[in-house]
């Protein structure tokens, strides 16, 4: 049992019971101090989590929740199901206030700006963070009104500037040259990878500060997940990235950090390499390697 | 079980089977010819009929028994009687209602001596008075001479009584009677009538007939055209000159009564300035707070809301006291009443031409006769029941018919002029014959307006329902009393429109609010800034119960939402004082008064009932449609940045397009076969005009109309001929089912292609 705790973010918990381990604590609900790896306090981050808490009603999802988001890099969320890594997405573009009851706690700072803010304008905030879905939700549109859906909205007219960002967008999701020539077509007769592509493209044509992606690849074949991955690897050059994946192999291909979730708490976050060849906690390390979770 | 359900099934669709297949059947014979029979009874009277049908009557059980024994022995057919004894009896269409007859007869079988189909019989479909039926017996030409004098000064003939003329190389008999002719109300003269016998015997008749009816039909329609293109207009000119002086009158009447504008110019311009200031200022604000990306303090959204308001009220007061326009002065006036005259009197030269090029083509019209006698009376058909010795007009008829002689071809022929007639022409005789066009055209004109109406208003409905309002315990109760409202008896809705569309608002329409409920100017203004505090409360104290991100509602935000809620029910209740109570207005069809324009019956208020009848359904399919649209997308478009209303429009709205459409077409359907409602507060029996025409506005919402729903029950209970209306009933019948299915068809045809789009992704 190692517990060195290198940035205390909670200062007041204390364990007092070391023969416990930090998921039989996180069990009980005992306070918990989670394993944050000294290389993430010399990123920058683009995201600050403080103290988060979330409640659904009267369920609490997210237990004060603690870290940063490096910038311009591919942070992965993992943990088993039910832990609340969608909630924490959806969290980071205010998703969650379209779902009644939803209480929150703490603060999240967008380049140091609070999310949570009332003069905060939302809309504009979600304008600055691409979302993809774990299903592939294109609109029953075409697949070119589909792309441009967030420039449209954003009241863009001019017909060239909305086919040049179609094609970056595609581009950058890698589905130009499936695509450009059936712009026309429905989004819905793709196959279920090229769905999510577009939504890909669709989440980066107003090119956002953050990407955000739950699980994108769950609801896909092998092949279509390798290419989402590729794109993710691509994509992760200009745009900071934070994914929610079950699957600990495209975890480990894909991002540069780590953080391990469990039952609504952060246990253990670092450098993607060090969390799954190196990690600090035996829990995170029978987790990623599948003998637990 | 599944047997049950089965027959559950087979049942009902051999019901609504059943239904449509009698209307079908009955409906598609309705037009069919019958032959004529010439009856000759036992007691020796003959006359002619068309068989109609056959049946049974009951009479006591001795008479069966004896009726029985009879053909038992022999003594009559076994025609006579049902099999269970019961006398039978036929009935005939005898027609010719113009010569004192009913025009339907039965006749028992056991009095019927014989009954022969001679080929000389006619059946004569006329304009008025009816079918006649008789045997075609000359063409006259009857042509009028004032009577010459002689010695004494009395009218004489001046020729022989009877003679022959021969003409283009025919001898033609002819016939000089002398009669005293009403030319003037009241002024007899005496005229020589002279009857040349252009065609005489009946197949001599009927071919030169084959020649005129179409001539005579040709000057029936100048006619008609000359008076509804040519009088129609110029008299409605006429009214609106009378209605514009009547306006001129009530305004200088009002001007003197009133003086001018109390409103001194300082104040109008100093509320012009700020009004015009205030709506730069909010402009301005509001598009700086949309660029910055961050939300306005809630002090800057009260202001900018309060602003939004003032500048509405300011509006309001400069236009209502506008010192310029409005007006009347004595010069004005005389102006306006000089310029009637002139134009009136232009109308009556106008108006006079006309009549007279109408009384030329009645005077040639009124010289072709046809002569058909009905043997039975010995008489001719008249060309007014008051007229027995005056032969019909040829234009008078629409269509003879031999039917003892038709081909087969003649008689399908005959049978498709007929439905076309039904469905392209007026109706006549009391809607016992005709056509219907202008019932068709009533119930497809109100139902698309029906449709216009409710749509939108219950997709706007539906919308605020599910995408705004708080889902709680007032909302399930909105939905509960929505589903009841479809429960209420239409004959309510029939009331409450009459009431309240039709007497009340139809009369502010046309008159303004009534003097008792009219305020003088100050107070009214004084209710007008009691709305506006409201309205600035009401919104403030919804920008500040407006929910923190990430919290929930606290008891306090809770109370301050409701007080807002209140006090938007109040401000609305104050906007319809504003209206009841205005002084400044005064109704749009004040001149017509005391006509009323839109205070009476009409399309207009049909159409708004029906749409408050067939709401519910709207609002019932609209959200659940809205409810399917997956949850999915909505998140897509939020999480790309959409607001909420770019998620409706773009996302939603989409999506529930083919559950809004279902929503549609039952509300079509239902509000196209409704008729209760409609015989309060619109349809009529009878209405001459349509409600569009070309002269403005074109489409006529305050007049009223006629509808299949009602024209069916007129025709088949109110009707003074119910045995002639019958076969209209069944067809009208089928036409009105007919029409609901085109209707809907449509509706179905466009919410497949929106399906469809939707499908291949183009909306
Ligand atoms: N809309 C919701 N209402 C109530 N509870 C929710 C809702 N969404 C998620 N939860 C609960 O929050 C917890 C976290 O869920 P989620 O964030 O979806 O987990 P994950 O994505 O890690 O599988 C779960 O216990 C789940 O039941
Ligand atoms: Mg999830």
């Amino acid at each position: 049992m190692s517990l060195m705790t290198t940035t205390p973010v909670q200062p007041d918990a204390q364990p007092a019971d070391d023969s416990l381990s930090i998921i039989q604590r996180i069990q009980q609900g005992l306070e918990t101090t989670p394993e944050i790896h000294p290389a993430l306090a010399q990123e920058s981050s683009i995201l600050e989590i403080e103290r988060f808490c979330l409640w659904y009603t009267k369920a609490q999802a997210i237990f004060s929740l603690s870290m940063g988001i490096p910038r311009g890099k591919v942070t992965a969320l993992i943990g088993p199901s039910g832990c609340g890594k969608s909630t924490l997405l959806r969290s980071v573009n205010r998703l969650n206030d379209l779902i009644d009851g939803v209480r929150i706690e703490g603060r999240m700072l967008l380049n140091g700006e609070s999310i949570y803010d009332p003069a905060v304008d939302v809309i504009d905030l979600r304008k600055r963070m691409g979302m993809v879905f774990q299903r592939p939700n294109p609109f029953p549109m075409t697949i070119f009104e589909n792309v441009i859906y967030p420039l449209r909205i954003d009241g863009e007219r001019r017909r060239s500037v909305l086919v040049e960002a179609c094609e970056r967008a595609l581009r950058g999701a890698a589905l130009w040259d499936e695509a450009k020539d059936r712009l026309n077509e429905s989004a819905l007769g793709l196959s279920g990878g090229q769905q999510q592509r577009v939504c890909i493209a669709r989440a980066i044509v107003a090119e956002p500060d953050v990407l955000l992606l739950d699980e994108p690849c769950s609801a896909l074949d092998p092949i279509a997940t390798l290419r989402i991955e590729e794109l993710i690897h691509e994509i992760s050059e200009r745009y900071t990235v934070l994914i929610v994946t079950h699957n600990m192999q495209q975890a480990s291909r894909v991002s540069d950090y780590t953080a391990f979730m469990y039952l609504g708490r952060l246990v253990e976050c670092g450098p993607t390499v060090d969390i799954f060849q190196n990690p600090r906690l035996q829990e995170t390390e029978d987790y990623v390697t599948g003998r637990f979770g | 079980m599944v047997w049950l359900l089965g027959a559950a099934l087979v049942l009902n669709i051999v019901m609504i089977g059943a239904l449509l297949g009698l209307i079908a059947v009955e409906g598609m014979r309705a037009f069919w010819p019958h032959p004529i029979e010439q009856v000759t009874l036992r007691t020796g009277e003959r006359f002619l009929g068309v068989p109609v049908r056959e049946e049974a009557f009951e009479v006591s059980a001795q008479r069966k028994r004896e009726l029985l024994a009879r053909v038992e022995a022999g003594e009559i057919a076994p025609e006579t009687t049902a099999s269970d004894g019961r006398p039978m009896r036929r009935l005939y269409r005898i027609g010719n209602r113009d010569l004192g007859q009913q025009p339907f007869r039965w006749v028992e079988i056991e009095n019927l001596e014989s009954a022969e189909r001679p080929d000389e019989a006619v059946f004569v479909e006329r304009i008025a008075w009816g079918v006649f039926l008789g045997v075609p017996e000359a063409v006259v030409l009857q042509t009028l001479a004032p009577a010459p004098l002689d010695a004494e000064g009395s009218p004489m003939l001046g020729a022989p009584a009877e003679g022959t003329v021969d003409e283009d190389g025919a001898t033609i008999r002819l016939t000089r009677e002398l009669r005293r002719i009403e030319v003037e109300a009241g002024v007899f003269e005496p005229f020589v009538v002279t009857r040349r016998y252009l065609a005489e015997g009946a197949a001599e008749t009927m071919r030169l007939l084959r020649e005129l009816i179409p001539e005579a039909a040709q000057r029936r329609e100048h006619l008609r055209g000359l008076r509804r293109s040519k009088i129609g207009p110029i008299n409605a000119a006429m009214t609106h000159l009378r209605e514009r002086v009547t306006e001129a009158e009530i305004k200088l009447q009002r001007a003197e009564a009133g003086g001018a504008r109390s409103t001194p110019a300082v104040v109008w311009f100093g509320a012009l300035a700020a009004a015009g200031a205030l709506v730069v200022g909010v402009g301005r604000a509001s598009r700086r707070a949309r660029k910055s990306g961050r939300r306005p303090t809630p002090l800057a959204q009260m202001l900018s809301h309060a602003g939004v308001v003032l500048a509405v009220g300011l509006v309001l007061f400069v236009w209502l006291e506008r010192p310029v326009g409005g007006s009347m002065t004595p010069e004005r006036y005389d102006h306006i009443v000089a310029d009637a005259a002139a134009r009136q009197a232009e109308l009556e030269v106008e108006y006079d031409a006309v009549a007279a090029e109408i009384e030329e083509v009645r005077e040639i019209d009124s010289q072709f006769r046809v002569i058909i006698r009905d043997p039975a009376a010995d008489r001719f058909a008249p060309e007014r029941q008051s007229t027995p010795d005056e032969p019909m007009r040829i234009s008078q008829i629409v269509r003879t018919v031999q039917p003892n002689t038709l081909s087969a071809g003649d008689r399908l022929g005959l049978y498709l002029a007929r439905w076309w007639e039904f469905i392209a022409d007026d109706p006549r005789e009391a809607n016992t014959e005709g056509g219907v066009f202008p019932v068709i055209f009533g119930t497809v004109l109100l139902t698309i307006l029906l449709t216009i109406v409710v749509v939108p208003l219950g997709v706007l409905a539906a919308l605020y329902l599910r995408e705004y309002a708080r889902q709680g315990v007032v909302t399930s109760f909105i939905r509960i009393a929505v589903n009841n409202l479809a429960g209420v008896p239409s004959i309510v809705y029939g009331v409450f429109g009459l009431g309240f569309f039709c007497y009340t608002v139809g009369a502010y329409v046309d008159a303004g609010p009534s003097g008792a409920t009219q305020l003088p100017v100050f107070q009214w203004w004084f209710l007008v800034g009691a709305g506006l505090a409201i309205v600035i409360a009401a919104g403030s104290v919804g920008i500040l119960s407006t929910r923190k991100p990430g919290q929930v509602d606290s008891r306090g935000y809770k109370a301050l939402r409701i007080t807002s809620t209140c006090a938007w029910i109040a401000a609305f209740g104050i906007v319809a004082a504003m209206f009841v109570t205005t002084p400044y207005f005064h109704g749009f069809f004040e001149a017509r008064l005391p006509d009323p324009t839109f205070g009476k019956r009409g399309l207009l208020w049909a159409a708004l009932t029906l749409a408050l009848l067939t709401l519910p359904v709207v609002i019932v399919s609209t959200e659940e449609a809205i409810a399917a649209v997956q949850p999915s997308l909505r998140e897509a478009s939020y999480g790309s940045g959409a607001s909420k209303w770019q998620t409706i429009k773009r996302v939603v709205l989409p999506g529930a397009m083919p559950g809004i459409l279902t929503g549609m077409i039952l509300a079509m359907a239902r509000g196209a076969g409704e008729v209760a409602p409609l015989m309060l507060v619109g349809a009529l029996k009878w209405a001459p005009e349509l409600p569009i025409s070309l002269d403005a506005p074109f489409l006529h919402l305050d007049r009223s109309f006629m509808h299949l729903g009602f024209h069916i029950y007129d025709l088949g209970f109110q009707s003074p001929d119910s045995e002639a209306a019958r076969p209209l009933v069944w067809a009208s019948t089928l036409l009105l089912i007919a029409v609901i299915l085109l209707l809907n068809l449509t509706a179905i045809m466009l919410r497949a292609r929106v399906r469809r789009k939707m499908g291949s992704g183009h909306f």
